[in-house]
């Protein structure tokens, strides 16, 4: 345990070294969130209600999602592919540490850190607009948020993992990482908008795959728009694909890592 | 008890090949050739506790795919291989924490930080208790001189300073087994030096096991009574450095002071002239001629001094690489 403390430690010096860095990606997320949050209060203007939803609650979905985003979506572990690729790796795999907990321990001090940045920027914006932001009634709501957020950093992370680990094989992981970080996963996540706006149909297939647990479901649980059955059956399938994505992993991990070239050198 | 054991070690890779130009990246989209590259055919050898070998061989001789099949990256494709009783590719962490890997070429330090921060991530990743870690730590930077870089960022480095504190890192751990893939490469003669003396005083006063791969027949002249040769994947000669002399030098310099100037014809009718730089001569002869020249010109030559000596190894070296004629 105290090998990951020391690696937190040392990632959070990391961060202050590359502190311009850190300063333009939050620049970056910032203005993503309010050109969201614009869009959709000119969408509203002067209605209180659209698409089923109040503005109230839409102004605390688009605020969900800066959060969410903050601590769900993004991963360090994209780093990985390219390490494989170099032959970066070998220093990793040569040592007592396990890899996956080496990304996510990286992980989780980028989370904290931005955590920290969203924060302010998310309470300054809704104090100098002066938004209505939607608060839970019941205690039990925080906690199923909560759990299903906690799933989703986890369901995002192995995914991400997976994605990176494929560069054991493929020459050109890019591709395949734009392809599923724009496409596939912000949208299907409803990291633009809810996706209950979309034909039922569509919102049913879209349902079963993993993504709209990362950011739409916590969200409608933040909202109370569903009921506990609803919950119930959205960390069920949450918890499925974290299982599988999970196993993936692992399995894709150690079979790649047999056939790791450690070029270079 | 041998500390590492190799026996029937094969490693191949395939390797795609590509056309130049963007005619061939087109063609390479739906047809792709592969060739086999053998970097390591059958090898075997063992190795003792506390053993300094020297691991030569031309670029792309198999020499780090060797050690990285003995430090587990690479699985094998057939053979043993085991070091201190572990399989490598395991990569179990009792292993890993009895052995390091060091790569000139590579670097382990993080390069924005300072290295003392690397010191201190290895420090828990092999869970050395925060005694033995002062201690070693204390006897490191006092054997290699680097007090006063530790806290400085790793980029502003220079190249030996940081292969220093690349050193550092990899033995911070105090490791049984360590494998140096040119741990000189790019440094000027005096830090190759250090670094040598450092290798030597590591492996006597810890009793450690290593191999050591380099290009400079320096290091491997200095440190190791032992060398093995491999070359296209094959392990060529195993034996005493000494021995390579004796096994494949076929000739012997000789070298003559003369009293007054002879002409270069006459010279040469004695045997084969290298270099005549009055009043120096040097011959360049087999070595089974070696008593009848000399007797030749004791007789022939005005001289004052006369040398006999074995060619250089690294002469001797090379033309083992170049003629491949191994016996």
């Amino acid at each position: 345990m105290k090998k990951y403390l020391q690696l937190a430690k040392i990632t959070f010096e990391e961060y202050l070294v590359y502190r311009l860095n850190f300063y333009l990606w939050r620049f970056r997320s910032f203005i993503v969130f309010l050109t969201l949050l614009f869009f959709w209060l000119a969408i509203y203007g002067d209605r209180t209600e659209f698409l089923g939803y109040q503005k109230a609650q839409m102004i605390t979905y688009v605020i969900g999602i800066a959060f969410l985003r903050t601590i769900v979506l993004g991963s360090r572990s994209a780093d990985l592919g390219p390490q494989i690729r170099s032959g970066e790796l070998t220093k990793l795999l040569l040592k007592p540490i396990k890899t996956i907990h080496f990304w996510f321990t990286r992980d989780v001090v980028d989370k904290g850190l931005n955590l920290f940045f969203t924060i302010i920027e998310i309470l300054a914006i809704v104090w100098l607009l002066k938004l209505s932001f939607y608060l839970p009634y019941h205690l039990t709501t925080y906690f199923s948020f909560a759990v299903l957020s906690l799933m989703a950093i986890f369901l995002y992370f192995f995914l991400s993992f997976t994605l990176s680990v494929v560069a054991f094989w493929t020459e050109e992981i890019w591709a395949t990482r734009w392809l599923f970080g724009v496409i596939f996963l912000e949208f299907l996540a409803g990291a633009f908008f809810p996706l209950d706006v979309l034909p039922s149909w569509l919102t049913k297939i879209i349902y079963l795959t993993p993504f709209p647990y990362l950011v739409f479901f916590p969200m409608k649980i933040w909202l109370e728009q569903l009921n506990s059955g609803e919950i119930i059956m959205a960390i069920f399938i949450c918890l499925i694909w974290l299982i599988f994505f999970w196993w993936l992993a692992v399995f894709l991990w150690r079979k790649g890592a047999k056939n790791y070239g450690a070029y270079g050198g | 008890m041998n500390t590492i054991e190799v026996s029937h070690l094969r490693k191949f890779y395939s390797v795609f090949k590509k056309e130049p130009g963007v005619w061939g990246s087109l063609k390479s989209v739906f047809k792709r050739r592969y060739e086999e590259v053998r970097a390591v055919d059958d090898i075997s050898f063992n190795i003792k506790e506390g053993e300094l070998v020297g691991f030569i061989g031309p670029n792309g001789a198999g020499k780090t795919t060797t050690l990285k099949c003995l430090s587990g990256l690479l699985y094998p494709d057939s053979g043993f291989v085991s070091v201190l009783g572990f399989q490598p590719w395991q990569r179990k962490p009792e292993f890993q924490k009895q052995f390091a890997l060091v790569m000139g070429q590579k670097n382990q330090l993080w390069w924005d930080l300072p290295p003392m921060e690397t010191f201190l991530l290895n420090k828990e990743i092999y869970e050395v208790p925060d005694e033995q870690f002062k201690k070693t730590l204390e006897e490191l930077v006092e054997l290699l001189e680097v007090e006063d870089i530790l806290k400085i960022q790793t980029r502003k480095l220079s190249l030996g300073q940081r292969m220093k504190c690349e050193l550092i890192a990899a033995l911070i751990h105090s490791p049984k087994v360590l494998f140096l893939d040119e741990p000189t490469i790019g440094l000027d003669v005096i830090m190759q030096k250090k670094i040598r003396d450092f290798i030597k005083e590591y492996n006597q006063r810890y009793q450690a096991t290593i191999i050591l791969t380099s290009h400079y027949m320096g290091d491997v002249k200095e440190l190791c009574q032992r060398v093995l040769i491999i070359d296209k994947g094959q392990l060529v000669f195993d034996g005493a450095l000494e021995k390579i002399v004796k096994k494949y030098a076929e000739h012997k310099l000789i070298s003559v002071v003369l009293s007054e100037k002879v002409s270069l014809e006459k010279l040469k009718q004695i045997g084969k002239v290298d270099k005549y730089d009055y009043p120096k001569v040097n011959f360049r002869i087999g070595k089974k001629q070696t008593s009848e020249i000399t007797s030749k010109i004791l007789e022939e030559l005005p001289i004052v001094d006369l040398n006999i000596e074995e060619s250089p190894i690294e002469e001797i070296i090379r033309d083992l690489f170049t003629k491949k004629n191994y016996r």
